[in-house]
C-alpha cells in the first residue's frame, strides 16, 4: 500500500491540475509598481500589457504581473515564482538595475530571456546571454544629448547638474566623455541628492560659472523643481534636460511658459506623434490606462512585440525566443532594434523641445543607429 | 541680493520642515508615541488636496479647512487602528504599527493616484513677488505665514486652554489624568486628529511648492525626526529650530559647498549635538528618546 501512495498522489495531482492548452504560453511581467521607481515601472508594465493584448490570434498568452518593489530579493522571488508557473518563454523584467543584476544569474540558470528597459549599463556587461535591453543606454542617449548641445545649439560652455544616484552618475560620466571628445568640457558640474527641495543654490553656483547652456540629468520631480526655480529667476540660457523631462507627468507639473526653450533627450516621445502607428499606440495606451505613454512604456511595448513576433514565427521555448532576440532585427515604433551581441537592442535617441505654448514637446533631432549596430 | 534670496528660500524650506515636525511633536507630547507615519500622512494630505481641487474648485486657502477636516478623520482612524490597541505594549509596537500604516498609505496612494508626482493648488496664487531683484514665490510666504500661525496656535492651545491642559495631563500620566476625570481616550483621539490635520496642512502647502508623490513621505519623516532630535525631543521651539538648521545646511551650506557635502555636514553636526547635548538644543535631560 505504501509503495502505491506516490502513484495515487501523482494521479490526484494530475487530476487536480488545470488543463492547459498545448499552445498556452506565458510572458510574466515582473516590474516595480511600488516604491521609488513606481512611475517608470508602471509605464513598463503598461507597455508590456498593451503589447500582449490580442497579441497572437489563436494563441493564449498569460501575462501575470508581479510587483518587484525595490529590493533585489523581491525581484529574485518574483522570478522564481514566475518561472514555476510553466509555459514561460520570456519575462518582462524590472527596469531597476540592482534588481536586474540580482535576477541575471537565476535567469541563466532557468534559461529565461529577460526583456527590460533598464538603463543600467552593467546589466549587459555580465556576459549573460539571457538579457535584452530595449532602451538605449547612456552610451547612446548621452551621445545624442551632448551632440545636440554642441553641434545643433553651438554651445561649448555647459554647466552639468546631475543626480547623485547611480542613474545620475552614469549619465554624467558618459556626458563628460562625449563633451570632452567634442571639445566642450563643462565649466561646472555638481551632483544633487534626489530629495533636495531647494535647487536655487546649485542654480546660483552654475550660473556663476558663466555657462552658455545648462545640461540636466535629473529624475522627474527634481527636473520640474529645477525648471520652475530657473524660470522664476528669469533664466535666459537654454536647458537641455535628461529623459525624465520628456515624461508627460514631468511636463504636467509645470506651466507651458516655464518649459519655453527646454529640450530633452529620450529614446522616444510617443505623445509627440510622428507616424500613424505611433499615434495609434498613444491612443490605445490612453484608452487602456487613462494615462499618457512615455519612452519606457514604448520600449517595453516594442520589446514585448519582438518576443511575440518570435512566437508568431514558431518559437515556443525560451531558447528559441532567446535565439530570435539575439539574432533578429525588429522594426519597432520607436526605432529598429538589433542586439549588439551583449543584449543592447536600442541604438537610437531623439531630442524633443518645448515651445512654451504646450506641454507636448516637438521632435527636434533624431540620432539613429548611434552605435552602428543596425545594418 | 542672492544671499537675501537664499535666506528667504532657506526660511521657507525650514518652515516647511517645521510644519511636518509640528504634528509629529504634538502626538509625541500627548501620547509619547513616535508616529513614523507622519511623513506619509503629509503625503496623504498633499494628494488629498490634489484630488479635492477639481471637485471643489476653491482657492487653496478655502480648500485648507476641508483637507484639515478629512485628515483629522484619518487621524482618528490611525489612532484606533495603530495606537489604541497597542498603547499598553512596549513603545516599539507603536513604532512598527505606524511604519506599517505609512507603508499602507504609500502603496494605497500609489494605487489610487498613480505613481507620478503631482502639484496641489497654491494657497492664494501661484505667482512670484519681485521686490527689487528679489524673487519670492507667494507660496513660500504662505508656508512661512501658516507655519508661524500654527506654531503660535499650538503654543496657545497647550499653555492657555483647558483642552491643552488635559492633553498635557494625558501625556504626562494617563492613569492620574483619568483619576482626575480627564477623558483620556478622547484626548488621545483628539491629539491624533490634530496632528494629522497639521499633516494635511503641511501636505497641501508642500505639494504645491515641492510636488507630492506616493513615495515622498520617507524623506519628510526623516527630516522631521532629525529636526526633533536636534531641537530636543518633544520641544516645539526645538523642532522649529531643528527644521531651520536642516534648511540652513540644505540651502545655505550647499550654496557654498556641494549639496552632498552639505548633507554630510548636517549629519556630522547632528552627531556632534548628540554627543555634546544628547537632549537636543531645547530639550530637557530627563526626556527619553526613541
Amino acid at each position: 500500500m505504501a509503495s502505491a501512495l506516490p502513484l495515487i498522489g501523482l494521479l490526484l495531482a494530475h487530476a487536480a491540475a488545470p488543463v492547459r492548452a498545448e499552445e498556452d504560453i506565458s510572458i510574466p511581467v515582473l516590474v516595480p509598481v511600488t516604491g521609488f521607481l513606481s512611475l517608470e515601472g508602471t509605464s513598463q508594465r503598461n507597455g508590456a500589457l498593451l503589447a500582449l493584448k490580442d497579441a497572437v490570434p489563436g494563441l493564449t498568452i498569460r501575462s501575470d504581473v508581479i510587483d518587484t518593489g525595490t529590493s533585489p530579493e523581491a525581484a529574485v522571488t518574483a522570478l522564481e515564482r514566475a518561472a514555476g508557473g510553466g509555459g514561460v518563454v520570456a519575462v518582462g523584467a524590472s527596469m531597476l538595475g540592482t534588481q536586474m543584476l540580482a535576477m541575471l544569474p537565476l535567469a541563466e540558470e532557468y534559461g529565461l530571456p529577460l526583456v527590460t528597459v533598464s538603463g543600467t549599463a552593467s546589466i549587459t556587461e555580465q556576459g549573460n546571454p539571457w538579457v535584452f535591453r530595449f532602451f538605449p543606454g547612456d552610451a547612446v542617449t548621452k551621445e545624442a544629448h551632448a551632440r545636440y548641445v554642441v553641434e545643433e545649439l553651438g554651445k561649448r560652455r555647459a554647466a552639468v547638474i546631475y543626480q547623485t544616484t547611480a542613474y545620475g552618475q552614469s549619465g554624467k560620466a558618459h556626458l563628460d566623455t562625449v563633451l570632452k571628445r567634442l571639445g566642450a568640457e563643462p565649466v561646472f558640474a555638481e551632483g544633487v541628492d534626489p530629495t533636495a527641495k531647494d535647487l536655487l543654490p546649485v542654480l546660483t553656483k552654475a550660473l556663476a560659472a558663466g555657462p552658455d547652456v545648462l545640461i540636466l540629468h535629473l529624475h522627474s520631480g527634481p527636473t520640474a523643481l529645477f525648471l520652475r526655480q530657473a524660470a522664476a529667476q528669469g533664466l535666459t540660457i537654454p536647458v537641455v534636460a535628461g529623459s525624465a523631462m520628456h515624461q508627460p507627468s514631468t511636463a504636467a507639473l509645470l506651466e507651458p511658459a516655464e518649459l519655453k526653450g527646454v529640450c530633452a533627450e529620450t529614446a522616444a516621445s510617443p505623445v509627440s506623434g510622428g507616424s500613424p502607428e505611433m499615434e495609434a499606440f498613444t491612443e490605445a495606451y490612453r484608452r487602456e490606462f487613462k494615462a499618457e505613454p512615455d519612452a519606457f512604456a514604448l520600449g517595453q511595448y516594442d520589446g514585448t512585440r519582438m518576443v511575440l513576433e518570435a512566437v508568431k514565427a514558431g518559437a515556443r521555448t525560451p531558447q528559441a525566443v532567446r535565439d530570435a532576440l539575439a539574432g533578429g532585427t525588429h522594426k519597432g515604433l520607436a526605432m529598429t532594434y538589433r542586439s549588439d551581441g551583449k543584449g543592447n537592442m536600442a541604438h537610437s535617441a531623439v531630442i524633443v523641445c518645448y515651445d512654451g505654448a504646450s506641454r507636448v514637446p516637438k521632435l527636434a533631432k533624431r540620432y539613429d543607429n548611434v552605435t552602428g549596430v543596425v545594418p | 541680493m542672492i544671499i537675501l534670496q537664499l535666506l528667504v528660500n532657506g526660511v521657507a524650506l525650514g518652515a516647511a520642515y517645521a510644519l511636518v515636525a509640528l504634528g509629529f511633536v504634538l502626538v509625541l507630547n500627548a501620547t509619547s508615541a513616535v508616529n513614523f507615519a507622519q511623513g506619509d500622512l503629509v503625503m496623504a494630505g498633499g494628494l488629498l488636496a490634489v484630488a479635492a481641487a477639481p471637485l471643489l474648485p476653491l482657492p487653496g486657502v478655502l480648500l485648507l479647512p476641508v483637507v484639515m477636516a478629512l485628515m483629522a478623520g484619518l487621524g482618528v482612524l490611525l489612532a484606533l487602528a495603530a495606537y489604541m490597541p497597542l498603547r499598553r505594549r512596549p513603545p516599539v509596537s507603536v513604532f512598527i504599527s505606524t511604519i506599517a500604516v505609512g507603508i499602507i498609505l504609500q502603496n494605497g496612494a500609489s494605487v489610487l493616484f498613480g505613481p507620478e508626482p503631482r502639484a496641489a493648488p497654491p494657497l492664494f496664487s501661484g505667482g512670484s513677488l519681485s521686490l527689487g531683484g528679489l524673487v519670492v514665490a507667494e507660496q513660500s510666504l504662505a508656508i512661512i505665514a501658516v507655519a508661524g500661525l500654527l506654531i503660535a496656535a499650538q503654543g496657545w492651545l497647550f499653555a492657555r486652554t483647558q483642552l491643552g491642559r488635559r492633553l498635557r495631563a494625558t501625556a504626562q500620566d494617563p492613569e492620574m489624568a483619568r483619576a482626575c476625570g480627564v477623558p483620556v481616550t478622547a484626548m488621545i483621539l483628539a491629539t491624533f486628529a490634530l496632528g494629522t490635520a497639521y499633516a494635511g496642512v503641511a501636505g497641501l502647502l508642500l505639494a504645491n511648492q515641492f510636488f507630492v508623490a506616493p513615495t515622498a513621505g520617507g524623506d519628510l519623516i526623516l527630516k522631521a525626526y532629525i529636526a526633533v532630535t536636534i531641537g530636543g525631543w518633544g520641544s516645539v521651539p526645538g523642532a522649529v529650530a531643528g527644521a531651520l538648521v536642516i534648511a540652513l545646511f540644505e540651502v545655505g551650506v550647499s550654496s557654498v559647498l556641494s549639496y552632498p557635502v552639505a548633507l554630510g555636514a548636517l549629519y556630522v553636526t547632528l552627531l556632534l549635538i548628540l554627543v555634546a547635548r544628547p537632549q537636543g538644543l531645547f530639550g530637557e535631560a530627563a526626556r527619553r528618546r526613541a
